[in-house]
């Protein structure tokens, strides 16, 4: 493959382009589908594809095509080029990328079992068993649907600063999703596991263990009330203070929109939260759901403080972010596939430990919410957010108490992190599917933190 | 400037199908589509990139003993296609049988369409593209200094797709469409607003990217100086973009025949009983001249057509594909749609495709003086956290505005929504006469008194 895509860099080089790059990928998924215990589908694709962005005049010119014919590329880059140069006459900061040092590399995922290997059949049985322990958990259980995908194959690419690298991309993912009912309640609730590892995961994830989790949420709903809305204080648990991280906070920290008018604009290297509060993006995590080695412009993946100590002292960049910043890239370049392009996304973004155990973050809560179990969130530049909840307790007197429902807390990122009062000393990491115009594959977490305040969107 | 013929679409589908029944499938279905794309991506104020993408592909259904295999590729030659239908019947005898499953559907007659297929947009260049992009940014900058154009985007498609079935279903359409649109920001002092988003999406070239510069730098203007208020229960006037968001993720689900039969909808048995307010009466209207969703036929053949759901506040009908109408033994109101980020790599699922919610007799500003005290929402932050099954929403409203004796008079900051679908829908008590299209929904302003805000 490498000579092949250098060619398609030396032409676009010869048409003029500052920068050139080729991705190229060779990808195949399963997609498994079982709703109420029927296997609606099963679904196998092949994805080839090549994707090629110019650098020319300053501006960006970008062609994908669903194919890896040495013709069809050639005329791709040509295409790329003629979108570039139709787009640079009303330029008026022309981009320009920071230097990275050129890489040759093959990345190998080890693994037990290439999912592609392994037979469809157990494939199917695996998610039948998911959703049978989801049915036998409790007769309240009405609907369940299950979806199982895996991904596996290569990705290549090639640019005009002579970086080569070949890497294989592995994911697994379920969603289970339940829904239960009780004379008039309706409930529903999820749960999402996902790796980059072999099939071998599920030896210790196992179906029953999943589907056990997603039934109990549902069936616990039943009992749930809906809160009066309001200002309270909160504990918030693992997942949801991972939304925070990602959602809240990480999104306005992405260069691209910081640079857009967020928040942050004028924040680097000042205090945005209070001395407890330490939030990381990291890439590195091996096996985590939002982990690699290179990113998608070939620039390594790592790990990147974000907030130290209530400080902001970093930001994710791309290599035209780092660019404008006068720093170095980090790695945060992505692109769901060869249909898009790609931007700025966030890896495995956590709150770092504390020392607080759980009852001491309950301790001296005479009323608030431990929120536990998130279903959604969304971020505005202005950082305003939004966390939806799917699992919630009240807390009286130190103690969780009764579970509540249909809630979503709000509040503004930055003044919601100098409300941080305490940060736990667990740690647990989740998977998620971030959304920014292209999907990316995410982890989050982080322990469990008392903030002093939230504003809860509750019932009357 | 497709690449590919209607013939040559049909012909792809035709081979697969063959390939599928002579290793033994009962049934095959093939659907095929290509999608050329040219879009130009504005950042900060200024057009960064020009794209040109092309995906095509095809996807096919195999059945054997009442068992459906799907496989898809995005390589469109003889030796792919061979494989990806042999692949989509070695599925099919490795899963399980569903003693459902009733079948393909039957060709039948499609109805007609109008103003879905533009032949200058078919052909429009990049830079005419550019040149739409650039209008807007400079309407917005004109606007007001204080305006940041942070995003936004001008794009064309030109799509095109097809059928073919085992029984005799071959059938093709293509469309075009152009959208416009910018996301702006305005910065004072500290303050930093929301980013508020304006669009124009149309089938034809007929688009105003000055009307959209000049309204996201309007909105971003007038979200500066927000405050909060107080919490409490107030009329609010619904723009059709945050109507969108909250009825995308509640009641277009309640209406979808598939989540009706798995007992996953509030509307399950409610057919024939009042649901809404009577002034609300919805339409599913497939085959809307120069509707966003309009296409001859749906995601397995069959035709496209217009289905009461509501009229004057009583439940007509569930949205239905084959598989689900056979089950209720009605007939598929051709909603099937392959989502994703490419279509021929989707099994059919249930969608709305023009929700057309009627319109009122009242102007904008109208609607605006009947309301004594109360909010209007532009936007939802976090619409898509909504409990699809009971309805229930708690959302941010951005952007928001306070309406004082009947006149806009500051923009709100974080306040929330909450309720369900179904009282907002029941308590409307006012219909624009501004209709306006965004994704699915085709609806007017929508005044709704007795909706819970949390402000603080």
């Amino acid at each position: 493959m490498k000579s092949e895509l250098e060619k398609i860099v030396d032409s676009g080089q010869k048409l003029g382009a500052e920068y050139v790059e080729v991705r190229a990928q060779n990808l195949f998924k399963t997609v498994i589908t079982v709703k109420d215990s029927r296997v609606e589908v099963v679904r196998k694709g092949t994805e080839n594809g090549a994707a090629i962005r110019v650098l020319l005049n300053g501006v960006w010119g970008f062609a994908s095509t669903g194919t890896l014919e040495p013709k069809q590329l050639i005329e791709s880059v040509t295409e790329a080029c003629k979108m570039a140069k139709a787009a640079s006459l009303q330029v008026k900061e022309p981009a320009k990328l920071a230097d990275v040092k050129a890489v040759e590399a093959e990345v190998r995922i080890k693994r037990q079992r290439d999912p592609k290997e392994v037979p469809i059949e157990q494939k199917i049985d695996f998610v039948l068993a998911n959703d049978k322990t989801v049915f036998d958990y409790d007769k309240r259980v009405k609907s369940c649907t299950v979806n199982y995908l895996d991904v596996s194959g290569t990705n290549y690419f090639a640019n005009s600063d002579k970086t080569y690298i070949e890497q294989d991309k592995l994911y697994l993912y379920v969603a289970t999703v339940v829904w239960a009912k009780e004379t008039d309640k309706l409930t529903l609730a999820h749960d999402l596991v996902g790796y980059t590892t072999g099939f071998e995961i599920f030896d210790t994830e196992t179906p029953e263990i999943i589907g056990r989790r997603a039934a109990k949420r549902t069936v616990d709903l039943l009992k749930a009330k809906i809160p009066k809305g309001g200002t309270y204080p909160a504990v918030i648990g693992p997942q949801i203070i991972g939304v925070f991280a990602h959602e809240a906070f990480g999104h306005l920290a992405e260069a691209d929109l910081t640079l857009a008018g967020s928040v942050l604009i004028d924040k680097l290297g000042k205090k945005v939260g209070s001395d407890i509060v330490n939030i990381i993006d990291d890439g590195t995590m091996e096996g985590a759901f939002g982990s690699y080695k290179y990113d998608d412009e070939g620039v390594p993946s790592q790990k990147t403080t974000l907030i130290k100590n209530g400080e902001i002292v970093g930001l994710m960049h791309n290599r035209e972010t780092a660019q404008k910043y006068g720093t170095k890239p980090t790695g945060n370049a992505r692109a769901e596939d060869f249909r898009y392009e790609p931007i700025i996304r966030q890896r495995n973004t956590y709150f770092t430990r504390g020392d607080h155990s759980f009852e001491e973050l309950l301790e001296g809560i005479k009323f608030g919410f431990y929120i536990k179990n998130y279903r959604g969130g969304q971020a505005n530049l202005d950082g305003t957010f939004q966390v939806g909840v799917q699992e919630a307790y009240e807390i009286v007197d130190g103690e969780v108490g009764a579970p509540i429902r249909n809630v979503s807390f709000s509040g503004n990122t930055l003044e919601t992190l100098y409300k941080v009062e305490a940060v736990g000393k667990d740690f647990e990491l989740n998977v998620g599917v971030c959304g920014k115009g292209q999907p990316a594959f995410i982890g989050a977490g982080g322990p469990h933190v008392r903030v002093k305040e939230v504003l809860l969107g509750g019932g009357a | 400037m497709a690449e590919l013929k209607p013939h040559e679409l049909l012909n792809f589908g035709e081979k697969a199908i063959k390939i599928a029944m002579k290793k033994g499938a009962d049934e095959a279905e093939a659907f095929i589509a290509e999608t050329l794309s040219t879009i130009v991506r504005i950042e900060r104020g200024q057009i960064v990139k020009n794209i040109r993408k092309k995906d095509q592909g095809l996807g096919i259904r195999a059945v054997y003993n009442k068992t459906v295999g799907f496989s898809y590729t995005n390589m469109l030659s003889d030796k792919s296609i061979e494989e990806t239908a042999v692949e989509a019947f070695r599925s099919a005898k490795a899963s399980k049988p569903d003693k459902d499953w009733s079948g393909f559907p039957k060709p039948k007659k499609f109805g007609t369409t109008t103003g879905t297929y533009d032949k200058k947009l078919a052909a429009i260049s990049s830079d005419e593209l550019v040149d739409v992009a650039s209008i807007m940014l400079t309407e917005a900058a004109d606007y007001d200094k204080r305006v940041l154009a942070a995003f936004g985007s001008a794009e064309t498609r030109l799509s095109s797709k097809a059928v073919v079935n085992s029984h005799g279903i071959e059938a093709f359409d293509e469309g075009t469409s152009i959208v416009c649109d910018l996301s702006a920001v305005a910065r004072e002092a500290d303050e930093v607003t929301p980013m508020c988003t304006e669009f124009n999406a149309e089938r034809v070239y007929k688009i105003d990217p000055k009307w959209v510069g000049r309204e996201a730098a309007k909105q971003a203007i007038s979200s500066l100086k927000a405050r909060k208020i107080d919490s409490g229960t107030f009329p609010v006037i619904f723009g059709q973009l945050a109507l969108f968001d909250v009825l995308y993720f509640t009641f277009i689900n309640a209406v979808k025949a598939d989540q009706v039969q798995r007992k996953q909808s509030a509307l399950e048995g409610k057919i024939g009983q009042k649901v809404t307010s009577d002034m609300i009466t919805i339409y599913d209207d497939g085959l809307a001249a120069n509707g966003l969703q309009t296409w001859k036929f749906d995601a397995e053949g069959t035709p496209c057509q217009k289905t009461p759901i509501i009229e004057k506040g009583i439940l007509r009908h569930y949205l239905y594909d084959c598989y689900t109408a056979k089950k209720d033994k009605v007939e598929s109101t051709g909603n099937a749609t392959r989502s994703g980020i490419a279509s021929y790599q989707s099994t059919p699922v249930i969608q709305a495709t023009n929700f057309t919610i009627n319109s009122g007799n009242k102007s904008p500003d109208d609607l605006i003086e009947e309301v004594e005290n109360g909010v209007i929402v532009y936007g939802f932050q976090g619409a898509h956290s909504s409990n699809p099954s009971t309805g229930e929403f708690s959302v941010v409203a951005t952007p928001a505005w306070k309406i004082e004796k009947g006149e806009i008079s500051y923009a709100v900051k974080g306040a929330m929504l909450a309720g369900t679908i179904f009282d907002v829908l029941s308590n409307v008590s006012a219909l624009g006469n501004n209709v306006r299209k965004v994704e699915q929904l085709v609806a007017p302003w929508i005044t709704v008194k007795n909706v819970r805000v949390i402000g603080k």
